[in-house]
């Protein structure tokens, strides 16, 4: 669109119009995000209530939730996401409108928390990309304002210049974990040993499977 | 300030527990005393004497709750009787669960009954040899059993006889890493948490709810004798 070619004032030194322009849509931008509530556990409960009256939202520009992924601006995926709900999350993060930015409410999304089982997913960073980690369990309306703060932060300093690389999504992607294996093994390593269990690699065997009938094919 | 438990107060919520149902039931004068000998639970003497050779033995857990422990090969026959008989009529079935005590012995499939008309609680229970992880369905005597069965099927691995539609019912259709309740199964799984991830992400989640699926499957059909009513060949009320 020829906003990312070199401005009239030199190559590398963004435009006088260009910067202008940044500042009005970055405005407009992050005082209409509209979330995209993604909430499956306790973590909804915080959410919901930093939607209502005592903390209210709307103030920051969150005016309203969007059931619809597809007038939503910000994913808040608030709760443990088990690996049955992988799929559903990772469409509903396919089907949002560029631009289009994400948070990870709570321990158990951001790192699978205490549920470090066979049925959850270990963060789901490993399925959407993330900008802003919220900790807490849950966290408080305070926590998910901030956090929601921190996007209105990183879309000030976004800039139409590099937009185009910055917001780029491979379509063939849709649907595919965002990590690849080794970031996967990287994010969902456990931290200590506390359970004694010992992690399978692919289908690979241990001392600890006794019975081959447990192999369904 | 000490509080004073000597002077005639009423037992906490905490002595209560601690002393166990007895004393949460007689009250607090009752309880130094030796207990006395519960007299024997009606449907259970009624068992033993309808099936003297398939009740193997029954006890009574956590002061008042009867457990009767039953060949599995008669269940459907047993459980048929305590929900028909006149004197027992245990008309709904609360759970169907299994539990896996590990180092090899056998499963335990827990049925637990309830009787409204006499109000009165059951638990039966079969046990399965790990070889032979087999039971029939009592689909056929509560319409309610099938996604209880379902989910012991799918979390322990035991086959029920007969059910209508034996899937997965928690885990996901192409989970391949077995049944997660089993003792010998890794808290975390069999496959790597990447492999975990792709796996979970070629799931369609539509292949579960369907509404083309859920026109097409047969109507459950109940009967007002409390009959078989499994599968499409009944009169019933259409649910």
């Amino acid at each position: 669109m020829g906003l990312e070619k070199p401005g009239i004032m030199g190559a590398g030194s963004p435009a006088f119009l260009t910067t202008r322009l940044d500042f009005v849509v970055n405005w407009a931008r992050r005082n209409s995000l509209w979330p995209m509530p993604f909430g499956t556990a306790c973590c909804a409960i915080e959410m919901m209530a930093s939607a209502a009256s005592n903390y209210d939202l709307a103030r920051f520009g969150m005016e309203r939730m969007s059931f619809s992924p597809r007038q939503a601006d910000v994913l808040i995926c608030a709760g443990r996401v088990p690996y049955k709900l992988a799929p559903v999350l990772r469409r509903i993060w396919d089907q949002m409108m560029q631009p289009k930015w994400c948070i990870s409410m709570g321990a158990c999304a951001s790192s699978g928390g205490v549920f470090d089982v066979y049925s959850m997913v270990q963060g789901i960073d490993t399925i959407v990309p993330v900008d802003v980690y919220i900790p807490g369990c849950p966290p408080r309306p305070e926590g998910l304002i901030y956090g929601l703060m921190m996007v209105q932060e990183k879309i000030r300093g976004e800039s139409l210049a590099n937009h185009a690389a910055l917001r780029a999504e491979d379509p063939l992607a849709a649907g595919r974990p965002r990590a690849g294996d080794e970031e996967v093994a990287d994010l969902t390593g456990p931290f200590g040993n506390s359970t004694d269990q010992n992690r399978v690699s692919g289908l690979v065997e241990t001392d600890a499977i006794g019975r081959a009938e447990d192999r369904l094919p | 300030m000490t509080r004073d438990t000597s002077s005639g107060s009423p037992l906490s919520g905490f002595d209560l527990v601690a002393a166990g149902p007895e004393l949460s039931r007689e009250g607090p004068q009752t309880a130094a005393e030796p207990r006395e000998v519960r007299p024997g639970n009606p449907t259970v003497t009624a068992l033993r004497q309808q099936f003297p050779d398939a009740v193997f033995r029954n006890l009574i857990c956590a002061g008042d709750e009867d457990v009767v422990y039953v060949a599995p090969e008669r269940i459907t026959e047993i459980l048929g009787w305590l929900h028909d008989d006149a004197d027992q009529q245990y008309d709904h079935l609360a759970d169907v669960t299994a539990v896996d005590y590990g180092g090899g012995k056998p499963l335990e499939v827990v049925y637990q009954l309830w009787s409204i008309p006499h109000r009165a609680a059951l638990r039966v229970k079969c046990e399965l040899p790990l070889d032979a992880l087999e039971i029939e369905t009592v689909t056929g005597i509560w319409v309610g059993a099938n996604w209880l069965e379902r989910e012991v099927y799918d979390l322990f691995g035991i086959h029920f006889r007969g059910h209508p539609d034996l899937r997965r019912i928690l885990m996901p259709q192409n989970y391949a890493e077995g049944h997660p309740l089993r003792k010998d199964f890794p808290l975390r799984g069999r496959f790597s948490r990447a492999e975990q991830t792709r796996r979970a992400l070629t799931q369609n989640p539509e292949d579960y709810y369907v509404p083309g699926e859920i026109a097409e499957r047969v109507p459950q059909t109940v009967e007002a004798d409390g009959g078989d009513a499994t599968g499409a060949e009944g009169e019933g009320d259409v649910l």
